[in-house]
């Protein structure tokens, strides 16, 4: 009964399956990219754009920066350039750290733990 | 006793670094939530960090404390009534706001009893 009722149906019915698909993969990644709101992103995309955050800033020497740096002790930031650096962090990933977790973040390593998705590696 | 005493002023050095780090943090949001375009943002900025660079070489504790307190009158002072909330944070206008599945797909409440029922 389920079954004939189901062909039934599928006879009247036309869904250009690949096109639809491909049509709208295609729209997603799109959106991925222009989009600073991402659940999704990866571990390595991650250090990416903590990276690229931090050598943008001015007083900041590019070629210094790795995934391990400290803000104070390596880079020769003082304690108000982090918290300026800890607000461009929060705005490239559009998130919100409360005041006091924010004030604990004084490495490259802590910032990216902090931005980091829940991930599986 | 001079060990103590050197403990505590150094935890004392401590909270009030905190609390400055945590004032200008505040204070730095608030000034982008005054000045909404960038062109504005920036010497509003610049002005702003001015302000704590002048206080740099204080080293007495109880001036650094008067100071503090200064700050945070003057930021409560001039807080924005209407700050500035990313959208899905707690308080954002998109908050808790999900949205509409695609066209096509459904929720099936009765998952798994389909079959059972049509039988």
């Amino acid at each position: 009964m389920a079954s004939a009722l189901r062909s039934a149906i599928l006879r009247h019915i036309r869904i250009p399956v690949t096109h639809a698909l491909s049509a709208n993969g295609s729209r997603l990644t799109a959106l991925r990219l222009m989009s600073s709101h991402d659940d999704h992103i990866t571990k390595d995309e991650v250090i990416k754009r903590v990276l690229d955050v931090v050598k943008c800033f001015p007083k900041v020497d590019p070629s210094k920066v790795t995934p391990e740096v400290h803000f104070e002790k390596d880079l020769g930031l003082d304690s108000l350039d982090t918290v300026e650096i800890v607000m461009a962090l929060e705005e490239e990933f559009k998130l919100e750290i409360p005041d006091k977790e924010a004030v604990r973040i004084e490495s490259c390593e802590q910032a990216i733990e902090y931005t980091c998705p829940l991930s599986f590696d | 006793m001079s060990g103590i005493a050197s403990v505590s002023f150094l935890a004392r050095r401590a909270s009030q670094r905190e609390r400055v780090r945590i004032l200008y943090r505040r204070a730095l949001r608030d000034t982008l939530n005054w000045a909404v375009h960038r062109h504005l943002f920036y010497p509003d900025a610049d002005a702003l960090r001015e302000r704590f660079e002048v206080n740099r070489k204080v080293e007495d504790v109880e001036t650094i404390d008067r100071l503090i307190a200064d700050g945070e009158a003057s930021y409560n002072k001039w807080r924005h009534p209407d700050p500035y909330i990313v959208p899905w944070a707690p308080g954002g206008s998109k908050f808790n706001r999900n949205p509409v599945p695609p066209e096509g797909i459904e929720i099936l409440y009765d998952y798994g009893k389909e079959e059972a029922e049509l039988v």
